[in-house]
Parts: C-alpha cells; sequence; structure tokens
C-alpha cells in the first residue's frame, strides 16, 4: 500500500469517527429540549447541584437528593413554610405515656404511585429495621407494629418528641411495590405529588404528575431536575431560559440577580448555621477563656456584610437560627471587644512578649490549626476562614488554615489532632433538638465534655412537654454561649431563584425541601 | 508489525499490572477510614460505631489489604470490577455508561485543536518572523496561561448567555458539544501550534531540505513532500498523549458543563473512598493511554519509514 494512501486513509477514518459520534448526537438531539420547545408547556425545568444518590431507604439520600425526593415520597409530619409542624400523611398523633409509645391516625383514601392503597403495614414497612434511619437516627425505636388498617403505634425504650424526627424527608414512607419478591429495589414508589419517570445518570431525572395525588393537585405537568454540579454554571443556565428554577444560588450571585430583570431571588433564613468547632480536650482551647476571647474577636455581622454580600443572618455565637423552634429571641449574643479578647487571653496565659504579634505562654507562641472541608459548603466556608484568620492574628493567634476533603478531616477527629473546624450546622433538619447532641460527650465528633452540658441535652432530648422543652433548649443556647464549645457564626439563608415564567412559587425555610405546589408556568 | 503489536499488548499487561497494585495501595494511603468515609456516604451523619464495623466486615475492608487486592484480581480476571461502595452499582456499568460522553468529547477536542494547531503552526513556520507568525505565537502563548475552568466561563458567557448560540451546559446533542471541545480543543491546540512551528522550522532547517531546493523542487513540494511528515512526528506523539488525557477525563470542563465523564466520576469517587470505582476508572483510564500511545507508535510508522518495527523483531 502506498505510504500516502495510508496517511490518507487515517485521516478518513478519524473523520469517520467523529461523524458518527456527531450523528450519535444529532439523534438525541430530538429528544434534547431547549428553551424554544418548552413555549406553553407545564413543565418545569429545575437545576440541582448533584444527583439523586440512590432512591430507597436503605441508604442516606445525599446532597440534593432531597429536593428530589420530596416531591415523589411524603412523610407522616410536615413542616410547612415556616417550620410549623403539620400533618402529613398522618392526620393525627398522640402519645398515652408521656413519649414512650406513639400513635399515628394514617390518612385515608391515599395511594402510591403504582396503585396500591398506602396503610399501616406500608409505615411498617418503611420503618422497619432494614431501613438506615432505625439503625442511626431512630435506634431508642423498639417496634413499630400496625394496630388497624389506618393507625399505626411506635413504642420507644425512652420519651422522645417522635413527630419532629418523623418530618425529615430523608426518612419518607415509601410503598412495598419499591422492591421486587426476591427484595431488590426496583423503582421509586411513593405518594407524592409527582412520579418518578426517568433518570439519566449525573444528567436529568424526570418527574410526571401525580393525577391521583391526595392533597392539593399540582399545576404543573412535569418537572425535569437537571444536575448542574458548578454554581457558576447553573446561575447562568437560569439567565440563558435553559432552566427556570435553581436552588443553592451562590451568596455572590444572589444581589446581581436580584437586580436583573426577569429573574427573582427567593430568599429564606434556613435552619443552617456555620460554626466553628474547638477542640476543648487540648491546649488552647481547653481554656474556655481563650474560646471566649475569639468568640470576643470575630465580628459576625462583618462576616455577613463584608464577605456573604448580605446574605445570612450574622450568629454571633447563637447555635439556633432565629427561625427555629426554640429560638431563644432574648439570648444576649456577642457583639465585638477586642480589648476584651486580649484581656481574657492574657488571663489565660498567653501573653505577646516578643513584640511580634504573636501571643506566647510558657515559652510557646499560639500557633492554631483550622480545618476547612473541601465539600459542598467550601464556596461560603473558605473566604470565612481567610476572615477568621485575619481578625485572631489581630488579638495574637496565629491561625493556619488547612483545607481537607471529608476522609482526611474525620481521621483528624478521631485522633484528635486539630484545633478548630469550620462546619456547618449537620443533625439540623427541623426544630427538633439534635444539633445540641454535636457537643455532647458521648458524640463521636464532640471534643468537648462537660457533665452538666450532657445532663441538659439528655433532658431536653426525653422531654415532650412543649413547654419545658423550650425552657431546656433556652438553657442550652445560654450554656453553649457562656461556655462556647463552639461558635456559632453565621445562619444561612437558603436562595432559590426563578425564571420570569415561573409563577406561585412559595420559599420554605427547611433546606433541603422544595415545595413545588401552586407553581405553574406563565410562558411569554 | 502484527508481531510488534502482540509484544507491545503484553507489554501493556504488565503495565497495568503495576497500576491495578499502585491505584490499590494509593487509595489505603490516602487519610481517612474508608469504611468510615462510606458509611458517612450511606448512612449520613448520625452513623454509629457498630454502623461502620459492619459495614467493614460486610464489604470485606477488614482483610488485610492484599488479601483485598487479591480478591479484586481474581474478581478482575473474570471481569467484574464489582460494585460501588457508596451506591452499589456495577462498576463497569457506570463506566461503560460514561464512555460515550468521554470518547465523544475527546474526539472532537483533539479535531478542533489539531484544526486550528496545524495550520497556525505550518504558517508561522513559512512566515517565520513576520506579524502573521508573531500574532499566531501570542495567541497561542494566551491560549496556553488560560485555566481551562475560566476559558469555559468565558464562552459560556459569550456564546450562551450573550450570543444564544449554544446551550452552557448538557450533554446529548452537537450543540451541546460545541462549548466544552471548544474549551479543552483550543487550550490544547495553543501547545501544539507551538510544537508545530518549532518542528517544522528545524526539518527545514535541514540539509536534505536544502538538497531538494538545489535539486529544483518547488517550495510547496518541499514542505508537503518532504518537510511536513517529518515535522509530524512530535506533534504525534504530543497529539496522542493529549488523546489519552482526554480519555482519562477533562474533569473541570467536566464540571463546569455538567458533561457526564469519566473525569468527574473518578474524582467523586476519591472523594467518595469508592474504591471499586476508583480501582475500575484508573484501571479503565489506563487502558484508554496504553492503547492510545500503541497507536501513535503505529502511527509513526506509517509517518516515518525509518521506522520499522517488523524488522526489530
Amino acid at each position: 500500500m502506498n505510504r500516502s494512501f495510508k496517511f490518507i486513509l487515517i485521516i478518513c477514518m478519524l473523520f469517520a469517527v467523529i461523524g458518527a459520534s456527531a450523528c450519535i448526537g444529532e439523534e438525541k438531539d430530538g429528544t434534547a429540549k431547549d428553551a424554544g420547545s418548552r413555549e406553553n408547556s407545564q413543565e418545569l425545568v429545575v437545576g440541582i447541584s448533584t444527583d439523586v444518590s440512590n432512591w430507597y431507604l436503605n441508604m442516606f439520600a445525599a446532597g440534593d437528593s432531597r429536593f428530589v425526593w420530596s416531591q415523589v415520597y411524603e412523610t407522616l409530619v410536615r413542616l410547612d413554610s415556616d417550620l410549623n409542624i403539620i400533618p402529613g400523611l398522618a392526620e393525627s398523633w398522640e402519645t398515652p405515656d408521656e413519649g414512650k409509645t406513639w400513635i399515628f391516625h394514617l390518612r385515608e383514601n391515599v395511594t402510591f404511585h403504582d396503585g396500591t392503597p398506602f396503610d399501616a403495614n406500608s409505615v411498617v414497612f418503611s420503618y422497619s429495621n432494614h431501613s438506615y434511619v432505625r439503625q442511626a437516627v431512630l435506634k431508642p425505636v423498639q417496634s413499630v407494629e400496625a394496630l388497624d388498617a389506618h393507625t399505626v403505634k411506635f413504642v420507644l425504650e425512652k420519651p422522645m418528641p417522635l413527630p419532629f424526627y418523623l418530618t425529615h424527608i430523608a426518612w419518607p414512607v415509601m410503598g412495598p411495590g419499591c422492591l421486587d419478591e426476591a427484595g431488590n429495589f426496583i423503582k421509586p414508589i411513593g405518594t407524592g405529588p409527582f412520579k418518578f419517570e426517568t433518570q439519566a445518570k449525573d444528567q436529568e431525572i424526570v418527574l410526571t404528575k401525580n393525577e391521583a395525588y391526595w392533597g392539593e393537585k399540582p399545576l404543573l405537568e412535569k418537572v425535569t431536575f437537571k444536575v448542574i454540579p458548578e454554581a457558576t454554571t447553573r446561575v447562568i443556565a437560569l439567565e440563558t431560559g435553559e432552566v427556570d428554577m435553581i436552588v443553592k444560588v451562590p451568596e455572590y450571585d444572589v444581589l446581581r440577580l436580584d437586580a436583573e430583570e426577569g429573574i427573582q431571588v427567593h430568599r429564606k433564613l434556613s435552619t443552617f448555621t456555620d460554626f466553628l468547632q474547638f477542640n476543648c480536650d487540648k491546649s488552647p482551647f481547653d481554656d474556655t477563656r481563650v474560646r471566649q476571647s475569639v468568640a470576643y474577636t470575630i465580628d459576625t455581622e462583618t462576616l455577613v456584610n463584608e464577605v456573604l454580600e448580605g446574605v445570612g443572618v450574622p450568629a454571633g455565637g447563637r447555635p439556633y437560627s432565629p427561625v427555629m423552634m426554640y429560638s431563644d429571641p432574648d439570648l444576649e449574643t456577642y457583639t465585638p471587644d477586642l480589648d476584651k479578647a486580649k484581656a481574657l487571653l492574657e488571663e489565660a496565659g498567653w501573653k505577646d512578649a516578643d513584640g511580634d504579634g504573636i501571643a506566647v505562654k510558657d515559652g510557646k507562641p499560639l500557633h492554631v490549626t483550622l480545618i476547612v472541608s473541601k465539600g459542598v459548603w467550601a464556596a461560603r466556608h473558605n473566604p470565612i476562614a481567610q476572615v477568621v484568620q485575619g481578625v485572631l492574628r489581630e488579638v495574637g493567634m496565629d491561625v493556619e488554615i488547612k483545607v481537607l476533603d471529608e476522609g482526611a478531616i474525620s481521621k483528624l477527629e478521631s485522633t484528635g489532632d486539630f484545633d478548630m473546624i469550620l462546619r456547618s450546622g449537620y443533625f439540623v433538619w427541623g426544630p427538633y433538638p439534635k444539633h445540641f447532641f454535636v457537643h455532647h460527650s458521648a458524640s463521636p465528633y464532640s471534643h468537648y465534655h462537660n457533665e452538666n452540658y450532657d445532663q441538659l441535652v439528655n433532658e431536653a432530648d426525653m422531654t415532650v412537654d412543649s413547654q419545658k422543652q423550650e425552657e431546656l433548649y433556652h438553657s442550652l443556647q445560654t450554656f453553649v454561649i457562656e461556655e462556647v464549645p463552639a461558635f456559632y457564626l453565621v445562619h444561612e439563608e437558603k436562595v432559590v431563584a426563578t425564571g420570569s415564567s415561573v409563577k406561585g412559587y412559595t420559599i420554605s425555610s427547611e433546606d433541603p425541601w422544595l415545595n413545588l405546589s401552586g407553581v405553574y408556568l406563565e410562558r411569554k | 508489525m502484527w508481531k510488534y503489536i502482540a509484544k507491545r499488548l503484553a507489554m501493556v499487561s504488565v503495565v497495568l499490572m503495576g497500576v491495578t497494585l499502585v491505584a490499590f495501595s494509593a487509595m489505603y494511603l490516602a487519610p481517612g477510614d474508608p469504611a468510615e468515609v462510606i458509611a458517612l456516604a450511606r448512612y449520613g451523619e448520625d452513623l454509629s460505631v457498630s454502623q461502620v464495623e459492619t459495614l467493614r466486615e460486610a464489604e470485606g475492608l477488614d482483610a488485610p489489604v492484599h488479601v483485598q487486592y487479591l480478591i479484586w484480581l481474581s474478581h478482575l480476571l473474570r471481569l467484574d470490577l464489582g460494585k460501588s461502595l457508596v451506591t452499589s452499582e456495577d462498576v463497569l456499568a457506570e463506566i461503560r455508561q460514561k464512555l460515550p460522553a468521554t470518547a465523544e468529547l475527546a474526539v472532537a477536542s483533539l479535531l478542533i485543536s489539531l484544526l486550528i494547531a496545524l495550520p497556525a503552526g505550518i504558517l508561522g513556520a513559512l512566515r517565520k518572523n513576520t506579524l502573521l507568525d508573531k500574532s499566531c505565537m501570542f495567541v497561542s502563548l494566551v491560549g496556553v496561561s488560560i485555566p481551562n475552568f475560566w476559558l469555559g466561563l468565558l464562552l459560556i458567557w459569550l456564546f450562551a448567555l450573550t450570543l444564544h448560540l449554544f446551550p452552557s451546559f448538557g450533554y446529548g446533542s452537537l450543540k451541546h458539544l460545541v462549548l466544552p471541545a471548544l474549551t479543552l480543543g483550543t487550550s490544547m491546540a495553543a501547545v501544539t501550534a507551538r510544537l508545530t512551528r518549532a518542528s517544522l522550522l528545524e526539518v527545514m532547517g535541514q540539509e536534505y531540505i536544502l538538497a531538494a531546493r538545489a535539486r529544483g523542487f518547488d517550495e510547496n513540494t518541499i514542505l508537503f513532500r518532504h518537510a511536513l511528515k517529518n515535522a509530524f512526528l512530535p506533534v504525534v506523539t504530543f497529539a496522542g498523549m493529549q488523546f489519552g488525557y482526554l480519555l482519562g477525563g477533562a474533569v473541570i470542563v467536566e464540571t463546569i458543563f455538567s458533561w457526564p465523564g469519566i473525569g468527574k466520576l473518578l474524582v467523586d469517587s476519591i472523594f467518595a473512598r469508592d474504591f471499586s470505582m476508583v480501582q475500575g476508572c484508573v484501571l479503565f483510564i489506563a487502558v484508554l493511554f496504553s492503547l492510545s500511545s500503541l497507536a501513535v507508535d503505529i502511527l509513526y510508522a506509517v509517518l516515518d519509514p525509518r521506522i520499522r518495527y517488523d524488522r526489530r523483531d
């Protein structure tokens, strides 16, 4: 074969491969939707940051899965957009013995997406031992049994405000039709306003209207969730009209989007709070005065205004976001006072002797590490960490920032080889007290040990009476302000942005919940 | 030639054995208890110690590393890459599902880069030190210096947001392919163009070109029949390596454009300590890399008559 002929042949083959791949693309073009072809349809396209990691209750629904879950699945008890507890799949509930037994009266005439009726057995199925929530969170639940077709009894080993727990969308009621006869998961079957249709991994999830929905019927015919991991791309996709709605809008885009014509930014205080967790097991943070000194140094108001462009609410040390139940409105939070901060440090023995700006005790300079995660909160946490580093230098604390992935952080946590970690308020989903366990001695994440605190948390967790609960939670908040096992920085605002055609959307405080009831499209 | 290919394939399998060993041990050397990280992903933050232990036992993570490695290898011989530790999905199926997107992007980017780089490099060499040459090289310098993510966002801003010509994200049609391929292709083109220019200049200065000139061939014949083929040798090597890199996945570009490729799958799996998925991806990428370098060697033989693999065997 002639050599130049071979060369030409190879070039031709290269083009053929490219042509073929282009054709594959062309074929799919018919199904690909852009803004133009959606005219007049009631198909809402939502940009989310991660794909649905799983659909079944044997695993945790991580990331943005829950925005999708909340359309397909429902819980026994719900929270309204202001976090008030309201009936869900259960119409009412009662506890005959101060919280050790809970009886739920279920809604009748509700059917799952596959047509099977929703009844007590499906609740037993969803909260049986194979669900991860029973193994992880609801460990005190001893048994779940059906009293009749529409009544379910939960028996606990200790009193607990169970209904609050059951509001969480990651622990919903699923239809037994999710599984085949061999017990393998086949498809998601819930009772929610939308039915699962298709999922293209890491691309999109399509849901269609559940015509037989028991509650207020959705106005949308179809909801397509597009997976767009990069926040900037998500924002642009909204601006180009490729999607109608995006969740998790980054703080630095809020003001700009708000000023844009046709785009609406919905903001609401959520239950998440960023905080600096101290390692109270070792020096220097084993001294309460040093922790208090940090609290007096960091101006959380500046943090919100300068770093987060006004999105969020300064916490000043308060663990509970003001939107949460039992958040103490009269709680005295920290206001910055550098002189006091320095005095507290000196009292604890840390003093700048050689004038280099770094405090020293027993010949050891005040050098601490601040660990920041590479995870989903990184966009907000990185600049916050830098500001914290900057201001703590002013009182003589030399902070080294370490950006690590979750695996590395959990390693350092278990070995106790850290000083501070910047976190977002995990465990805070509803108005229930879970978050205070973070600083409980028994928590694997806690590096704080205080018997009085443990006792308060235990008592609060087992109290069902709401007035007593409120008192206990108020005293816990005061405790955290005084003892500072962690310094709470910013209460997060949840931000959802919608295009001009989206009408009727109400944002809810609950972070991983997307309320599409009453939403419709008016395309021009 | 066939003998050579067979020999190379045998060598590739040795290399792959090494790759599996490195991939396996690297994940274990990374900080953090894998069982704990996987349990976190599966069960959320509320997990208990007993759950972590149950998972460790169930997934065989309690066995010594070399035992785990041997078990994995024995599965591999049956072409079984196992299931994802985090999502329980079949690793091979997952990779196979991501392959079309990755291949499409890699081929298109390579094509774009060659379409830009070859003419630019040749023109630069032929019109050495003119304004045209200098501006070509300046543009390519800018191209090398601009980070991919920045270029990607600029392209989105221009072509999606301002001109409404192409979608800003997603996968499925030729239109979706344009911006990510352009992002990757142009940054690669910058290096390739400089390489082409330098290589062609070197070849043009060699004696056999002078001899050809002396024999009275016109410049076009000299360029196309004598110079280009030799000048392309380093370019082919580079393009082949780039192709391997593209198949491995251009993570940042895949993330910006929500392109469901293997690169992003690999990075996500690393963060989730999803061992089986990471090992599967690494192995797969290594295979693709080895095959593309084999393809480059074969191309060499086509381009340069002095390289004859058969004779050496």
